[in-house]
């Protein structure tokens, strides 16, 4: 240090300071665009490569056949049927992107490995499977295989699959691949024991010619979808990683290996890293009858909600997934309106909410064991103000855990409405009424009514649901005492079934399987049935409709199913939400389904939106 | 004085090592154990799914060993020296090895590369806030020295103490609030530290015929003002009624005193013999506040939604991410020490008084 | 806090002491004037709230007989501030006849006899409805009623008239929060909180940085080198870290927030006591004392610490705005206590989803906290001032 350090030597330093950041920027900025140069070059010798063996083919004399019409090749086409239409409108153009968002950060996008919902959106653009379904009438279709059969009473399905199917690297797609995909899976090396959980239910995958049989243990009227909905991955790609342990491990730390037969494509199949967003470009090659319409589907990442705000005001992302104040703002505001068109629809995939009631704890039964104490609470829990008044109206009230848009439902059945006085009365006819005058209720030991309500922390709906849930109970003289829990701790509490009741969310299906939460063999550790719930009829139907492979009978059963549940409330299923969405008026075709919206990627085919060529934003 | 280094470094060792026994046994007396936040994101897992996980992370990662087994195993991947682990986790050969900080249980993805992205982000933002503070608050502290007991002086002062307790939480809710929504002013970015797409663009401003671009440094400065806004507002406070009082009790020392005496004039006085020993008390505390950035980011870094280490960390403790937990306290005490200890060095080069021999 | 510092030291009263001197010349600046104001206001509001914002009526007419359902609700907590409330009170007006140990310790023990009885005894209805009243008064069955200032309780959340996130109006003069409460009624109610994570918190962390950093100061040798390598890692572990850590893993309890803060802000008291020992330990009256053969802790706490003790109440002072600040940190990253009032969680919620601002939520609470935060640094700036002699050689 100088004798004269100064004035201008602070100034200096700041000088020299800011420079060397700027400097350090400048080589972030520029690593960056080699890459992209990189990235270009690649894509400019994979086209050169296809149009050299275009031009081979096209000296050879192949001739590629057009189809016979749009009707024709709907029928042959069968999953495609929808997406044929499409291509059939006035103003149908390919090109343009459509840009999305995941409101968290993706940490891999590597199948087997990937966790989250979103790795599942992506991949659902690039990797193929068997069948499809159609989102309206939600019948099975054919994909990648051409037909099916179902043997020995749902103990064998033989998959037929159909000829000059491709990856998006230009390798053909053929029964060996759907069988290395399960040897994949269940390779103890690969760390995918979610998946390998999930297929443990398969006993073997067979290749044979062009045919892929899949055997079972045990009939199961979920097994068709089990295979038919298995992303098919490329063993020309993932093989390798199966050679040695070293490359196991390999493959177990990569963030970005996706290559698959869909219709887009990661650029690079290799490389992509967590901590950018995600851009699928088409896949040029795509086996099936239509081109992809989009040049791209971009999925950014935005965690912050007032910048993904920002981003959708401005134009920046053509989706906007809102909650409901939002949408009751937004759809108010022209600016928003003017650009964007609003959907609000239930997604038949889209959870409920509920509370569980816990009727036993450490070995003795609770009073939430009787089953008037649950019904009066059932009765207490007003469903239709937390739709009004959290949910803005957005949300449905539940009764049962079937969704409303499939055929599960029992669609007779109604929803308890708010009733003091009939739960008040249901409680003092199981002895709960108030001894002593202090306003809460006491059963003849003289044991106040009063539990603690364990709900995950972190989320505003739930705590507004529960703060409402305090105050409704109070008027019939039960104290709730809100317990707002890390989810680890949700998950210990549940395993140890420690609690008094609980709030959560089982996310849905078309047809769900109620053997996971309500049978009593599930009552064991590690079990969903957390609450030890019991009735010997539920668990018969149960098993019955699990192995009834005829859909129509199966139906009956659930039905019953759902009255049973209906009547002995194990949970209080509180309400379905619907989602409410923002898609650009620059995309065409967007439509309501069964399904809910027919957005890209809602199954494994081709999307139905595009972009007019008057409208289009993005060109290159 | 090569003496004194090494001693310090040596006590270094202890410290660290009781950072991380102390880390690891909170994180060990977690209810519901490291193990079941694993499954944090993947809540709707059916419990074959789920006992599938448990198991396989319980058998990869060990965690179903007694907790000093776990520590210890931790302990010797950390360490330069030590047994190699095999992939299997069976011990290899004793010798010298790569340190490995270990993996991210919850994003199943090494902990160095979680380091690698956050750290420059805050590394980023401290670079360009402690010059900033620096320069500002000693400018400041001097002049307000120099008017010492005039009302501007009183007014700087308790502006000062106001500026220094207002909190950094209000201070990012307000600046959010009002330059950065849509209902008020809408001059600055929300969140991150720069445009989306900002990777394509040029690195200086570019006017062409389609208009004006940005470029990606004055795009980055713009996504910097309000986080840096919020950074050094109160380490600024601090700092200028720290230098105020450094450099007033110079001035009245005999030493300048002298110098005034001898004929010197005020602003030689001032910037040659006063203000260099008034330097001594800001580079002690110095040593308080580079850790405290740290920190500070946490909350900064949160309200901005900016990627950096504080995120990192509480995202990592609140999903029990132990392996970066650890990590992250382990950098940050190790950062804390050596930077007690660069005081302590840049004081004996700068006081001739002390000696540490 | 200063008046604390009178009491605990004025055994030693001379002409003018030195604690009398202290207090006088902090007294005289304007700063110190205006933090003890401030924390006067505060502590007034904590201890009266339930007189202040309060859903249940003062009094009520129903079926022509007056009762008061506000003194029928209150709880153990707000009779034991009452009492110690009207102990300080009584203290203040016998300060002649009492000497400060013993006003003290008449202020403590009343505190705590009120507390205890009224823990015993004590049983407010645990069914709270708050539109009870609302809706008696609407429909008849209440012929009338005297409200609180504020007629909302801090967790009545108007559920006979949701109104979530309103501006402020004629009705909720601060608007109300997400939940439909009423958002003076918290910011009264948050100011027990406040008070009490300040002085616990703080309390706690002194008592542990005296003991040890008094150890630490007297022997040398092994004992502090490895004492002091404990400091070390309490300090190089941030403060914040270890709270978030800590209130994630065992819940949001307030007691647990308090005593985490307290035991994680230690270390600075330990090091400036050791430094300040190792000053003193040279000093004749201390090598007197060694000298006559007393036992090392009467050496220690009753001769050193008296007179180390002062600049400690400076820190202490710094402390308690830290502390108070730790909650707001913590309520605000959503971690604080659920449903009950807390400024820094009132904040939290003023940037709603979707980028709403409430402006009400971030000024008021924002306000409080920082004034708060500012009395109590005025009121360390100016004890420091007065204690430390060596600024007081104030240049011409």
């Amino acid at each position: 240090m100088g004798n004269r350090f100064g004035l201008k030597d602070i100034l200096l330093y700041l000088i020299l300071g800011g420079i060397l950041v700027s400097i350090w920027l400048a080589m972030v900025q520029m690593d960056r665009q080699w890459l992209l140069i990189r990235q270009t070059q690649g894509q400019l010798e994979e086209q050169t490569r296809d149009l050299a063996d275009i031009r081979r083919q096209l000296q050879r004399g192949l001739v590629v056949a057009d189809g016979a019409g749009a009707s024709a090749a709907a029928s042959q086409w069968g999953g495609f049927a929808r997406a044929l239409q499409a291509e059939q409108m006035p103003d149908y153009a390919t090109g343009d992107w459509y840009v999305d968002y995941f409101p968290d950060d993706l940490q891999k996008l590597t199948p087997v490995l990937s966790s989250d919902a979103y790795a599942t959106v992506v991949q659902q653009q690039v990797l193929d499977t068997l069948i499809t379904r159609d989102p309206e009438t939600l019948e099975w279709l054919p994909l990648v295989a051409q037909s099916w059969e179902i043997l020995d009473g749902g103990l064998t399905v033989r998959f037929k699959l159909r000829r000059g199917v491709t990856f998006s690297d230009g390798e053909p797609l053929t029964a060996a691949d759907v069988a290395f995909t399960f040897r994949f899976v269940m390779d103890e090396r690969v760390a995918g024991p979610r998946w390998r959980a999930y297929l443990s239910r398969i006993k073997s995958v067979e290749a044979d010619g062009d045919e892929v049989v899949f055997r079972y243990e045990e009939p199961y009227f979920g097994s068709f979808e089990l295979a038919g909905t298995l992303p098919i991955l490329a063993e020309h790609f993932y093989g390798p990683f199966l050679e040695s342990d070293e490359a196991a491990e390999q493959f177990n730390r990569s963030t970005g290996l996706l290559l698959g037969s869909g219709p887009y494509k990661l650029t690079d199949p290799r490389g992509w890293a967590p901590g950018q967003g995600i851009e699928l470009v088409r896949n040029e090659r795509y086996w099936g009858p239509v081109r992809p319409a989009f040049d791209r589907i971009i999925y950014k990442i935005i965690q912050n909600d007032a910048a993904l705000l920002t981003e959708f005001k401005n134009g920046d992302i053509d989706f906007y997934r809102a909650r409901p104040l939002d949408y009751r703002n937004l759809t108010a505001d022209p600016s928003v309106t003017e650009r964007a068109q609003s959907y609000e629809y239930y997604d038949a995939r889209g959870g409920y909410i509920y509370i569980a009631w816990n009727e036993q704890l450490d070995g003795k039964p609770t009073r939430f064991a009787d089953r008037r104490v649950r019904e009066a609470l059932t009765y207490l829990s007003d469903r239709q103000r937390m739709c009004d008044e959290i949910m803005l109206g957005y949300a449905r009230p539940a009764n049962g855990p079937f969704n409303p848009m499939g055929r599960q439902i029992n669609a007779e059945l109604p929803t308890r409405p708010f009733d003091l006085d009939r739960a008040r009365a249901l409680l003092k006819e199981a002895g709960f009424e108030d001894r002593d005058g202090d306003g809460v209720i006491e059963d003849a030991d003289g044991v106040p009514f009063r539990f603690t309500f364990t709900y995950p922390s972190g989320s505003d709906d739930y705590k507004r649901v529960v703060l409402l849930l305090k105050d409704l109970y109070v008027q019939a003289g039960i104290i709730l005492d809100p317990e707002p829990t890390d989810w680890p701790l949700v998950l210990k509490a549940l395993d140890d079934k420690t609690f008094d009741a609980i709030s959560l969310g089982w996310t849905s299906s078309f047809e769900i399987d109620l053997y996971q939460y309500f049978h009593s063999s599930q009552m064991e550790p590690g079990g969903d049935n957390f609450i030890s719930y019991s009735n010997p009829e539920l668990d018969r139907l149960i098993e019955q409709a699990r192995a009834t492979m005829d859909e129509e009978t199966r139906l009956a059963l659930w039905h019953r199913a759902h009255e049973i549940l209906w009547h002995d409330q194990p949970y209080t299923f509180l309400f379905w939400r619907s989602r409410l969405d923002f898609i650009d008026r620059r995309i065409a075709n967007v439509q309501r389904v069964r399904a809910g919206l027919n957005w890209p990627g809602l199954w494994r085919m081709p999307g139905e939106w595009y972009v007019p060529k008057d409208r289009q934003k993005y060109d290159r | 004085m090569v003496n004194y280094v090494i001693r310090r470094l040596l006590l270094m060792v202890p410290t660290l090592l009781g950072i991380t026994v102390l880390v690891f046994s909170v994180m060990a007396m977690a209810p519901g154990g490291i193990g079941a936040n694993l499954l944090t994101r993947g809540g709707d897992m059916r419990p074959e799914e789920r006992q599938a996980m448990m198991e396989y992370l319980n058998r990869r990662y060990g965690l179903d060993q007694p907790m000093t087994t776990q520590y210890l195993r931790w302990l010797n991947n950390v360490l330069p020296i030590g047994y190699e682990t095999q992939a299997d986790g069976s011990r290899g050969a004793f010798g010298v090895k790569v340190p490995d900080l270990g993996m991210s249980f919850v994003k199943n993805r090494p902990v160095i590369d979680l380091v690698a992205e956050a750290l420059p982000v805050t590394l980023l933002l401290n670079a360009l806030t402690v010059p900033l503070v620096f320069a500002g608050s000693i400018l400041m502290g001097v002049y307000t020295a120099r008017y010492r007991g005039q009302a501007l002086d009183v007014g700087i002062g308790t502006a000062n103490l106001a500026l220094w307790s207002v909190p950094t939480i209000w201070m990012g809710v307000l600046l959010i609030g009002f330059f950065a929504s849509e209902q008020y002013l809408k001059w600055f970015p929300t969140t991150g530290l720069e445009s989306l797409r900002a990777d394509t663009w040029t690195f200086l401003p570019l006017h062409t015929e389609a208009g004006w671009q940005r470029g990606f440094l004055l795009d980055v400065l713009w996504h910097m003002v309000l986080p840096i806004a919020c950074l050094t507002y109160s380490s600024f406070a601090f700092l200028t009624k720290l230098t105020r009082s450094a450099v007033l009790e110079n001035l009245l020392a005999d030493y300048a005193r002298t110098a005034r005496a001898k004929g010197a004039s005020d602003q030689v006085v001032l910037w040659r013999h006063v203000f260099r020993n008034s330097l001594l008390p800001l580079i002690t505390v110095a040593a308080s506040i580079l850790p405290g950035f740290l920190v500070g980011s946490v909350i900064v870094e949160t309200i901005f939604s900016i990627d950096g280490m504080g995120r990192l960390v509480v995202e990592a403790v609140q999903m029990r991410d132990r392996e970066v937990v650890l990590s992250i306290t382990l950098i940050s005490g190790l950062l804390t020490l050596v930077s007690y200890l660069l005081v302590d060095i840049c004081y004996a080069l700068a006081d001739p008084r002390v000696s540490y021999e | 806090m200063s008046e604390a510092v009178v009491t605990r030291r004025s055994d030693r009263r001379e002409s003018e002491s030195f604690s009398t001197r202290v207090l006088r010349e902090t007294l005289a600046r304007y700063g110190a004037r205006f933090g003890l104001a401030w924390i006067a206001v505060v502590a007034l509001a904590a201890v009266f709230a339930p007189f202040l914002a309060n859903s249940h009526p003062i009094a009520m007419k129903v079926d022509g007989a007056w009762q008061s359902p506000l003194l029928t609700h209150l709880t153990w907590i707000d009779l034991a501030l009452l009492a110690a409330f009207a102990a300080a009170v009584g203290a203040w007006l016998l300060r002649r006849r009492l000497s400060g140990p013993r006003r003290l310790a008449m202020v403590a023990l009343v505190t705590v006899v009120a507390a205890g009885t009224s823990y015993l005894t004590l049983s407010p209805p645990m069914a709270v409805i708050f539109d009870q009243y609302r809706s008696g008064l609407a429909d008849g069955s209440i012929e009338s009623a005297i409200f609180a200032p504020v007629p909302f309780s801090p967790t009545d959340r108007s559920r006979d008239n949701p109104l979530s996130l309103t501006p402020p109006d004629a009705l909720h003069l601060m608007g109300t929060d997400e939940d439909g409460a009423d958002v003076l009624s918290r910011m009264i109610h948050a100011c027990r909180i406040a008070l009490g994570i300040g002085f616990v918190a703080t309390g706690i962390a002194l008592a542990i940085g005296i003991l040890y950093g008094g150890i630490m100061g007297f022997f040398t040798g092994w004992v502090e080198i490895l004492m002091m390598r404990f400091l070390e890692i309490f300090e190089s572990i941030p403060q914040l870290f270890l709270l978030l850590t800590v209130v994630a893993f065992f819940g949001r309890n307030i007691y647990l927030i308090m005593a985490v803060i307290g035991l994680t802000s230690w270390p600075g008291y330990a090091r400036y006591l050791r430094a300040e020992f190792l000053k003193l330990r040279r000093q004749d009256f201390v090598q007197a004392a060694e000298a006559c053969g007393l036992p090392i802790w009467s050496i220690l706490f009753r001769h050193m610490l008296p007179n180390g003790v002062a600049p400690l109440l400076v820190g202490a002072s710094f402390g308690i705005a830290s502390a108070i600040l730790a909650e707001a940190v913590l309520s605000f990253l959503g971690l604080g206590v659920v449903d009950e009032p807390s400024w820094g969680g009132m904040l939290n919620q003023a940037v709603g989803p979707g980028g709403t601002f409430a402006v009400w939520l971030a000024t008021y609470p924002g306000l409080a906290i920082f004034l708060t935060v500012f009395a109590y640094n005025l009121i360390g700036e100016a004890l420091r001032d007065a204690i430390d002699p060596h600024l007081q050689r104030q240049p011409s």
